[in-house]
């Protein structure tokens, strides 16, 4: 071993020479730098070289030794123990590991690493954190290991109750105080009234207050003005706009499709299902279920459809029928692959697809589980249909599929036959059948297309020796064969369409209407519902604070970050649930606590000991993301088109004045201003924006042809030119802009950046004052919210 | 060039002040607690790196070794056959196997041997050292991008080249430290250059050079309004402004971030649209690196790392062009073709103008390609054994190290994994690859996470 190995080891190990102290120790008891050396570097091991034949799902268990849980570990197999604490030479598994006399594992020998660290491990005592079971991906998903998982189990969560509490205002609060104290830090005082209503106009319509609005807010001292404020805020269809982007970006929205099927339809439909669904406070459960499966609710009826984009917009890719079959389904089976992930990690906050082709490494997902899904989505065909029934939608179909058929067909013929006059003939009356049809009233029908699913199952199949044909078949719904090792043509066993194993109470329950997409979201709002809850709750706190309580949003398996506060996220989930899954009731919640008004001064204590902020001691500064800080600039130079929903326009277009959500998302080409900006993938599920900060970004400040309109459209709002004195249209432009008064400073500065033109020399007076707005528009101060 | 504002000459940093770099690696040592270890000499003795830069030429996609630098005579005999050793699991089914059709000759004094796909690479072989042994841990593009790129199968961790800027900082501050070329967004993209954890300035800035005018390359880089004095004058306010901002709210990462972002943007404007201009060489340059965009990265790449910066990545292009599931020999001629004569070039120019001796040239992929055959004229994936090369900055040209079996399948003898090459990127820029860390989410992270070793028999 090289030294530098040698010290790089060093380095991980834990090297506080109290071993011998720790032998005795139980769970619980190690030394927080062993428990972490344990995870870090030991258990690793043991899952990639011993848990296959070691572990309780190992069949069968060789030597009767399993690795998996601690007590387990200790006991040994059946040739004895196989550590002795503190004694490396004496115990079984390091001889094994060194293939002295015992060769394990038998094939494959570790690194002298590896080895190594496990010599370092029994000879610190075998410090052993591991309480319970075995790991996760180890048991069973019905075990009741597998739903003791923090994010599975039923909501456990007491109240804590500080003493001498005078900051608290709800029980939010009590549980970040605890945690605050506890760490020897305590909360920031309030923030003032305009940054609070700066704050809230942001997070709840994703625009800033007008003056007017601070005026009022800052006037009214009477009881109960921040939550008139709040109902006023969540009152507003803006309201709608800014949390539908918010959605979107989990639903991986785009306006336009690249793919196979040629999609006529409107997608802005759906994007303007879920700003209205919204806005109505439908609760997050019906939210839910209508997206997944509004054509099979009863009480929805045909102008729910759009709801369905969440799957119908789904990604789709070209497949070449002529390939070798094993082809044409591997793009399906990645197609649905991509539907199973958006599901998991939208809903779930489970990287569900993890399990296609075996059970997941690390979370109690089965690769059945992976299926069982699967075949729900598989029988759930996306297709354009009309915003209307099946009266109208029927005929339609029907003419498709016929215009379908021939096309293929003839498609074939030419290929086939000789152009012998009589076959071009033949290929004539087809052509012209094919256009009767298209010209045919229930084809060429006006109503509104919506993308959307439909009640058919997907199947590839050959179409003779050489071509393969992509079938529907409507009201037929299938369950999937499972995928060995995820190949499509390796056939595995059935598997009905059913939930999750590990989040169904009792006996599997198979589905047994249609696809079984109503009763995937009923079970995911019953069984599943504390997992469904803390997801969702989670999210939405995110979005107020910058950072979750689980800051991996979608990922709240083993391999995610667990809560902060645990028990704050278990009672505000328990009682979203009460209160009839209102996400409205959420965001009162959230943004009536005491939490949640503080400043977001920065404190050099918290800086020291909770940089990231985790504990909460402050309110996270936060950076509009582009659409709020593209659209907060049209608002202040008045030229906000406040209109809500249709079509997508152009945001190169730097007339286009409407809000940025409504600019066209495009899978292929995304839009240069929304992807120097942090937007995310549209093609895939997007668990959180990561904000960057690049010199391209400042140059869209500094050089784009949208900040000139705008500082010049600022510069006529506030009346340059008007015969008012200097420092008073400076005064106008903080009061626009910020919603305060500018300090001695800043108006100084002002001062000396416009003044020395000639007071006659009236386009040079213009330019300067357009120089002067633009880089208030660019500055920090109008990015970031206190 | 040298512009008037004071902010704005450019500046050039001793290759690494001691204290900065210690000031960097004292918070991952110190919260170890072996800072002490790190005694001055240790400290030093790491940073006699030959490189001071990269270039990384990325063939994403995945190039086939076997048609390159790594002949294998004994396809021909099992043509078409699965034996022993071909039979190794990869992304997809695969047949039997299906020899190159390439011819083989030894090159250059050294007698390296290459394709008869590389004539012009062949005429600087003296000065390439081809890693033969290459492997790398998952089949898979997307896993496969991220080790490559940022040391780890996802994409929570920085990119080697956030590392490198991270470590050895900049050399112009009037150009981002780390240039990513791409004329399209490789798979994974832009996470594979992600600065992830790290401070934000050391991510890859994106720079799609398909349209050689600098306004396309950079979106929004003219003003159209004003000129610079104008401009600095508002940009003198702005920063004054934030600065007083940022004061009120006792200070902010981000805030002070997008303050430095704005001024870099600022001087990117014009070294930028210098760097980019293509059109101040000479035809004879010009002519020597060829046409194409490709082509135009290498030269881009040679002009911006004069003007110091510290990383340059050039991708062949956008998505998984080297992906050759079919028709692999034809598509072979097309690719090699659009390389071969500007990569020449681009070592020959950065010898004769004496950057090569400090600057490290690496070629590859995310993995290779299998010698089996995937539908009868494709090849698959291939994280088994492949080849990459390295030259410049510390690297001894005229050489290969490491083997793959007989098939050329998997790496056998003198094996290089990717933390290998990782950990040998860093040592060449003078970084000990254990000791550059960040601590973060409560551990230290390390480019090449507790692997890598630095392949010193490659050294000069």
């Amino acid at each position: 071993m090289t030294p530098r190995l040698l010290i790089a080891l060093l380095l991980l190990l834990p090297a506080d020479g109290r071993a011998a102290d720790d032998r005795a120790t139980t769970p619980g008891q190690i030394p927080a730098k062993q428990a972490e050396f344990f995870e870090r570097e030991v258990r690793p091991l043991f899952v990639k070289h011993c848990f296959e034949c070691h572990s309780a799902k190992s069949k069968p268990l060789q030597g009767g030794l399993r690795l998996d849980t601690r007590d387990d570990t200790r006991k040994g197999g059946e040739s004895g123990p196989v550590i002795v604490p503190g004694k490396p030479g004496e115990s079984l598994l390091i001889d094994a590991v060194r293939h002295d006399g015992i060769k394990m594992p038998p094939n494959r020998k570790l690194t002298p690493r590896e080895i190594l660290i496990l010599e370092r491990w029994v000879s610190l005592g075998a410090p052993d954190p591991r309480t319970g079971g075995p790991s996760l991906s180890a048991v069973a998903p019905d075990s009741p290991q597998a739903r003791a998982w923090w994010a599975f189990r039923p909501f456990q969560a007491s109240v804590p109750r500080p003493t001498d509490d005078t900051w608290s205002r709800n029980r939010i609060d009590r549980f970040v105080l605890n945690l605050l104290r506890k760490k020897r830090l305590a909360p920031s005082p309030v923030a003032d009234r305009r940054t609070l209503i700066r704050r809230l106009s942001f997070d709840l319509v994703g625009l800033g207050p007008t003056p007017e609005e601070v005026d009022a807010f800052v006037a009214d001292t009477a009881p109960g003005a921040y939550g008139r404020l709040v109902e006023q805020l969540l009152a507003s269809p803006a309201y709608g706009e800014h949390w539908g982007r918010f959605w979107l970006d989990k639903a991986r929205y785009a306006d336009a499709l690249p793919g196979f099927e040629g999609s006529t339809a409107n997608p802005w439909r759906y994007r303007d299902w879920v700003i209205r669904t919204l806005n109505e406070d439908a609760g997050y459960d019906d939210f839910v279920s209508r997206q997944l499966a509004t054509d099979l609710i009863k009480d929805t009826g045909p102008d729910d459809l759009a709801a369905l984009g969440f799957f119908g917009l789904s990604p789709s890719y070209w497949k070449e029928l002529k390939l070798d079959i094993s082809l044409v389904r591997e793009t399906v089976a990645k197609e649905l692959e991509e539907r199973v992930d958006v599901f998991g990690r939208t809903f779930l906050g489970l990287t569900l697809s993890c399990s296609r082709c075996h059970d997941h490494k690390f979370d109690p997902i089965s690769n059945r589980d992976y299926y069982a899904i699967g075949g729900v989505l598989m029988s759930s065909r996306p297709v354009d249909r009309p915003l209307a029934g099946d009266d109208v939608w029927l005929p339609i179909r029907e003419a498709r599929e016929q215009v379908r058929n021939l096309t293929v067909s003839l498609a074939k013929m030419k290929e086939q036959l000789p152009k012998t006059p009589a076959n071009k003939k033949r290929f004539k009356q087809i052509e012209a059948k094919i256009a009767a049809i298209r010209k045919s009233t229930e084809f060429a029908s006006n109503t509104v297309m919506v993308r959307a699913v439909e009640e058919a199952s997907i199947h590839v199949v050959p179409d003779g020796p050489a071509r393969n044909r992509i079938e529907f078949r409507h009201g037929k719904p299938r369950d999937l064969h499972i995928h060995i090792r995820g190949n499509p043509m390796r056939k595995g066993p059935l598997v009905p369409r059913r939930f999750l194993e590990v989040l169904t109470a009792g006996k599997l329950k198979p589905f047994q209407q249609g696809s079984g997409r109503l009763e995937l979201a009923r079970a995911m709002f019953t069984d599943g519902h504390p997992l469904v809850a803390r997801v969702i709750v989670n999210r939405i706190w995110e979005q107020h604070f910058g950072q979750g309580l689980v800051r991996t949003p979608s990922n709240f398996g083993t391999q995610g970050q667990k809560p902060s506060h645990p028990g704050l996220l278990d009672d505000l989930a328990a009682r979203f649930v009460t209160h009839h899954w209102s996400l409205k009731w959420l965001h009162r919640e959230i943004t009536a606590s005491a939490t949640y008004r503080q400043s977001s001064r920065n404190r050099p204590d918290g800086q020291a000991s909770d940089p990231d902020n985790r504990l909460l001691w402050r309110f996270t500064p936060r950076r509009l993301a582009i659409e709020p800080w593209r659209d907060a600039m049209l608002q202040v130079t008045g030229s906000l088109d406040q209109r809500i929903g249709g079509a997508a326009g152009n945001l190169g277009d730097d007339n286009y004045s409407r809000r940025t959500l409504y600019g066209k998302i495009d899978r292929k080409t995304l839009s240069v201003i929304l992807k120097m900006h942090d937007f995310p993938d549209p093609g895939a599920h997007s668990a959180r924006r990561k904000p960057t900060t690049t010199p391209v970004q400042q140059l869209f400040a500094m050089n784009s042809p949208f900040l000139f309109k705008q500082a010049d459209r600022l510069a006529t709002v506030i009346g340059i030119g008007n015969g008012k004195p200097l420092p008073s249209h400076i005064h106008d432009a903080y009061r626009i802009l910020f919603q305060r008064q500018p300090t001695d400073d800043e108006l100084a500065l002002g001062e000396r950046f416009l003044s020395g033109t000639p007071a006659a020399d009236k386009t040079q007076r213009a330019a300067r004052w357009s120089q002067y707005l633009h880089a208030l528009l660019a500055s920090n101060e109008f990015l970031f919210v206190d | 060039m040298i512009l008037d504002a004071p902010q704005a000459t450019t500046h050039r940093l001793d290759p690494l002040s001691r204290r900065a770099m210690i000031g960097r690696l004292g918070g991952g040592l110190g919260a170890t607690g072996v800072a002490s270890a790190l005694s001055a000499d240790q400290s030093l003795s790491h940073y006699g790196g030959k490189a001071r830069r990269v270039i990384q030429l990325f063939m994403n996609g995945g190039p086939y070794q076997g048609d390159l630098f790594d002949p294998k005579p004994a396809l021909k005999k099992f043509e078409g056959q699965r034996p022993p050793g071909a039979t190794l699991r990869t992304e997809r089914i695969t047949a039997g196997l299906l020899p190159s059709i390439r011819k083989f000759a030894p090159r250059g004094n050294s007698g390296v041997v290459v394709s008869d796909l590389l004539p012009e690479i062949s005429r600087v072989i003296d000065d390439i050292c081809v890693l033969k042994g290459c492997h790398s841990d998952n089949p898979n593009h997307n896993p496969a991008m991220f080790l490559m790129n940022c040391g780890a199968l996802t994409s929570a961790v920085p990119s080697v080249g956030s590392w490198v800027s991270y470590g050895l900082g900049s050399e112009n501050r009037n150009l981002p430290s780390y240039v990513v070329l791409a004329t399209g967004y490789p798979v994974e993209a832009p996470l594979t250059w992600t600065s992830a954890f790290l401070p934000n300035h050391h991510q890859g800035t994106h720079i799609n050079h398909s349209n050689l005018a600098p306004e396309k390359i950079i979106p929004f880089l003219r003003n159209a309004r004003y000129d610079r004095n104008v401009q600095r004058r508002q940009l003198d306010l702005l920063g004054q402004l934030n600065r007083k901002h940022l004061e009120n709210r006792g200070g902010g990462d981000r805030l002070a971030s997008r303050i430095q972002s704005m001024e870099t943007a600022f001087r990117m404007q014009f070294e930028a649209t210098d760097a980019f201009n293509l059109e101040q060489e000479s035809k004879q340059t010009r002519d020597a690196y060829g046409t194409g965009k490709f082509a135009n990265g290498c030269l881009l790449a040679r002009r911006v790392c004069e003007r110091g910066v510290r990383y340059v990545q050039l991708y062949y292009d956008g998505g998984q062009p080297w992906d050759t599931h079919n028709n692999h020999n034809q598509r072979m001629v097309t690719l090699t073709r659009n390389v071969d004569r500007p990569i020449a070039s681009l070592i020959a120019d950065l010898k004769q103008r004496g950057l090569l001796e400090d600057t490290l040239v690496v070629w590859g992929g995310e993995f290779g390609r299998t010698p089996v055959s995937e539908n009868g004229n494709g090849r698959d994936h291939n994280h088994h054994g492949f080849s990459m090369w390295m030259a410049g900055g510390g690297v001894r040209g005229g050489m290969t190290y490491g083997e793959t079996d007989d098939f050329g399948f998997k790496a056998v003898t003198d094996k290089v994994h990717v933390h290998d090459v990782h950990a040998t990127m860093l040592h060449l820029l003078g970084i000990d690859h254990t000791q550059l860390t960040y601590r973060y989410a409560g551990r230290d992270f390390r480019l090449t996470d507790v692997y890598g070793r630095v392949v010193s028999e490659i050294l000069v």
